[in-house]
């Protein structure tokens, strides 16, 4: 150990962090008597401060050399300090005039890879500027790559406006923070704002519309290899100015523009078709690289705009999937496009749902939503909130919303507060109410929206708290239904049964989204399913069927009422949901029924009731559905009533679930125009009906080896496995 | 937690060499450490922590990456990190303190 005279005299504070380059230490090496000390502690003893820091404190440290808590670990590789802009300019590493076409094919399929990840939740810091070329666009003297930098700068702040707007994002799923550089009206870093470098929308689709014709007319010119890279190249800037211009008609959605948004959108699949085709034509990443393309990149330059714990290196998503991103992307985008035909807010919902089901990424989500609605369900959700708050007798805004939710009320329950003519809407006071009720529906069915735009790991909490806001919404519902009811007739529960049909779906998509998300043991299934059997599809089921009669009765009173107006056929308009229904009932029975018999068999482990009460799971399972109506079904109503089947034959309840299955099957073979869900549907029915009969028969009866449950073919439902 | 806090360290260090190390180890308690770690990086915060597997633990952690030029680079600020002992290559002590009482412990 050195001798230390003339050691500094440190400030001696030892939490102070060595921030300012002042601050000197006298490094004194201990390794081999620290390593010699550390032996005489016993195992598992620990040397700590015990007033100041402990198990509880040590529990919370970053572990260091962990792949998955220390960021900084797999990119400490010492490298040279990044060159800017200028720097790189100046030293010739960055043309920025006489690009080959290959090396600006290169640089733009090398941002569009930085986008992707960008929209894949990365900082905007660590991966599109990383490019050096959008620092300062307006020095390029290319042409071309001085549009396109222009461009990427308004399309950033288009995708960012849009997923704003929309609301439905995590911070898992995306960063929207800037830092410091001024997305949209100045391309240009930092506070040295010029204004006569703002570019506008118009002008900016005008620049790369201009370079388009320029391409393609340089295109036509040459005959031979290069003849491919200037329409390669002319591609790539027309799926630019599109995509660009169709996501700007989405996020300000203005009514005329559709049919020019559905032009744009095909256009760009058209576009990444040629863009995929030339991907190799373009300079491609050096092997082991950090950096998404040769010239123009330095994935390190904006460290120092970084939290201090952020990681250090983000891996930019590779080219091919990058472009590929992109395809699905805009195909999302058309489909996500045909939610502007869903006139019924039913269909609307259903489309919705089905949407968030195919895992849609963060900007057709977000684009979903603003299509629906203008402006998007979750300032719909938050404007409604403060109309609520406003004193009574000051006027609402009028809200397009309410008139949705209006016409969804009106097409299934038709209750006669609705109908114009009706002596039930005939006094202003049950008007008002009326409208009053419709008025506080906005939030909670906005947010539902909302909701299913989110990502799937995020919807379940989300749902629950939502089911809070609807147990409010049905209180309200029944007393609106008991106001305006009418003259000595018996209240009929139109908005009651719509609220009720909305409350059962959302409590059900709330079971479902436990199974999908693997959060509940095998050991819990049966309870799970039991639910969902004996209740949940049940009682949708009467809900539907209490709308049709709803609707109906109004429909019949209307015909009397007017006899000169032609009775019209009554379809049933639920008649395939309610048949989907009764075959999740049906598959939800044969589950419970095959576990109630596994766990007879001793076929499913189960839990040291001390340690894992069963009863405590099932509380805090079913918390969240303990709304107004339907009532929760508590644990010792469960006990109760599954009481008999404890004391069944397990090959009973096998051929009792085998019948469950059976019955699905024949009701889903019903279905004449199946869909993806159906054929899936299919499959696990026909697969668990063989597994069932011959748990039946007596095979395996004495293994107790448990039996699997695989969800590869649907997320909900699987398909039960003996091994 | 199993040390006794009511026995005076220098009685101990005469009789008994073996809970010597335990006592040598609290003095460095709440110090500046700077740890090397198998990687290259070093890792400089207070000393808070450790067991027999000579896993450390160090607050208010800043991180230094080992630069090629010798260039001091910004360190990246950490907090609370645990140190596998594993990983460590080497452990230095901060020595700039001008208290009198906890240096003399390790200048023999």
């Amino acid at each position: 150990m050195g001798d230390n005279d003339g050691y500094y005299d440190g400030d001696g504070t030892m939490d102070s962090l060595p921030v300012s380059p002042e601050v000197t230490y006298n490094w004194v090496d201990i390794t081999s008597d620290f390593f010699k000390y550390i032996q005489d502690l016993k195992i598992g003893e620990l040397l700590h401060d015990g007033h100041l820091f402990g198990l509880f404190e040590a529990m919370s440290a970053i572990e260091m050399m962990d792949p998955k808590m220390d960021a900084g670990m797999l990119c400490n590789r010492g490298s040279p300090k990044p060159l800017n802009f200028q720097q790189a300019v100046a030293c010739g590493k960055l043309k920025i005039d006489d690009l080959e076409p290959n090396e600006i094919i290169g640089i733009i399929d090398a941002t569009m890879a930085c986008i992707v990840s960008w929209l894949e939740g990365h900082s905007l810091a660590q991966t599109v500027f990383t490019n050096l070329y959008l620092h300062q666009p307006h020095s390029i003297i290319n042409k071309t790559l001085k549009a396109y930098c222009i461009a990427v700068y308004k399309l950033l702040d288009c995708i960012r406006d849009c997923i704003n707007k929309a609301q439905v994002f995590e911070e898992e799923d995306f960063l929207p923070m800037g830092y410091g550089y001024r997305l949209g009206s100045n391309p240009q870093l930092g506070n040295t704002c010029d204004a006569s470098l703002e570019v506008s929308e118009q002008k900016c689709i005008a620049l790369l519309r201009e370079q388009e014709e320029e391409l393609n007319k340089k295109a036509r010119s040459i005959e031979d290899e290069t003849n491919n890279l200037s329409t390669a190249l002319a591609a790539r800037i027309r799926f630019t100015r599109m995509f660009y211009q169709a996501l700007l008609l989405i996020t300000k959605r203005d009514s005329q523009s559709g049919a020019d948004c559905v032009a744009l959108l095909n256009g760009c699949s058209e576009m990444m078709k040629v863009i995929i085709k030339t991907s190799g034509r373009g300079t491609q990443p050096i092997e082991n690289s950090n950096s998404p393309n040769p010239m123009g990149f330095e994935p390190m330059i904006n460290q120092r705009l970084l939290p201090p714990t952020f990681p250090r290196y983000t891996r930019i998503k590779p080219r091919n999937e990058a472009l590929q991103y992109f395809d699905e992307l805009v195909a999302q985008l058309r489909h996500a496009w045909k939610i502007t035909s869903c006139t019924n807010f039913h269909t609307a919902l259903d489309f919705f749902m089905e949407f968030s089901r195919q895992r849609a990424c963060i900007l057709s989500r977000s684009a979903l939503q603003l299509l629906y609605l203008n402006p998007s369900p979750a300032t719909t959700a938050s404007m409604a909130q403060s109309a609520i708050n406003l004193p009574p007798g000051q006027s609402r805004p009028s809200h397009p919303f309410v008139e949705i939710l209006r016409e969804s009320i009106k097409s299934f329950v038709n209750p006669p507060a609705l109908t114009p003519k009706s002596p039930a809407a005939s006094t202003p006071q049950a008007r008002e109410f009326v409208e009053n009720f419709l008025v506080r529906c906005v939030r909670p069915f906005a947010v539902l929206l909302q909701v299913c735009g989110h990502n799937r790991a995020r919807q379940r909490d989300k749902l629950a708290l939502l089911l809070d806001e609807f147990a409010t919404l049905q209180e309200e519902a029944e007393s609106v239904d008991a106001l305006v009811g009418g003259e000595g007739v018996a209240p009929r529960s139109c908005f009651g049964t719509w609220v009720l049909y909305h409350v059962l779906r959302v409590m059900i998509a709330y079971l479902l989204a436990g199974l999908e998300l693997e959060l509940y043991s095998v050991h819990e299934y049966h309870y799970i399913f039991w639910y969902l059997y004996e209740f949940l599809y049940g009682w949708l089921l009467s809900a539907l069927g209490r709308a049709e009669g709803l609707a109906g009765e109004t429909a019949r009173r209307d015909v009397k009422r007017n006899s000169t107006r032609k009775h019209k056929k009554r379809t049933r308009p639920y008649a395939r949901e309610g048949l989907m229904c009764q075959v999740l009932q049906n598959m939800c029975g044969g589950y419970y029924k095959a576990l109630v018999a596994f766990k007879l068999q001793g076929k499913i482990r189960q839990p040291d009731s001390e340690f894992d009460n069963e009863a405590v799971r099932y509380k805090h399972r079913f918390a969240p559905l303990s709304v107004l109506t339907p009532p929760q079904v508590h644990y010792h109503e469960f006990c109760e009533m599954t009481q008999p089947a404890k004391y069944e034959n397990p090959v009973i309840l096998y051929l009792g679930g085998c019948k469950h299955f059976q019955q699905a099957r024949s009701l889903l073979e019903t279905i004449t125009t199946p869909d993806q869900e159906v054929t899936d549907l299919l499959k696990v029915v026909k697969t668990n009906f063989v597994v069932l009969k011959l748990l039946a028969g007596g095979h395996k009866r004495e293994s107790t080896a448990p039996p699997e449950f695989d969800f590869s073919v649907h997320r909900h439902f699987p398909i039960i496995k003996l091994v | 937690m199993s040390t006794n806090p009511s026995v005076q360290p220098s009685e101990i260090i005469k009789d008994n060499g073996e809970i010597d190390g335990k006592i040598r180890l609290r003095k460095w308690l709440n110090m500046n450490f700077r740890i090397e770690m198998t990687d290259g990086r070093v890792l400089i915060g207070v000393f808070l922590c450790t067991d027999r597997d000579a896993n450390v633990i160090l607050g208010a952690c800043s991180e230094y990456l080992k630069n090629n030029d010798g260039e001091t680079e910004e360190p990246r600020v950490l907090g609370l990190v645990m140190v596998p002992g594993r990983h460590i290559v080497s452990i230095k002590i901060d020595d700039t303190m001008d208290s009198t009482t906890s240096q003399k412990y390790y200048y023999e």
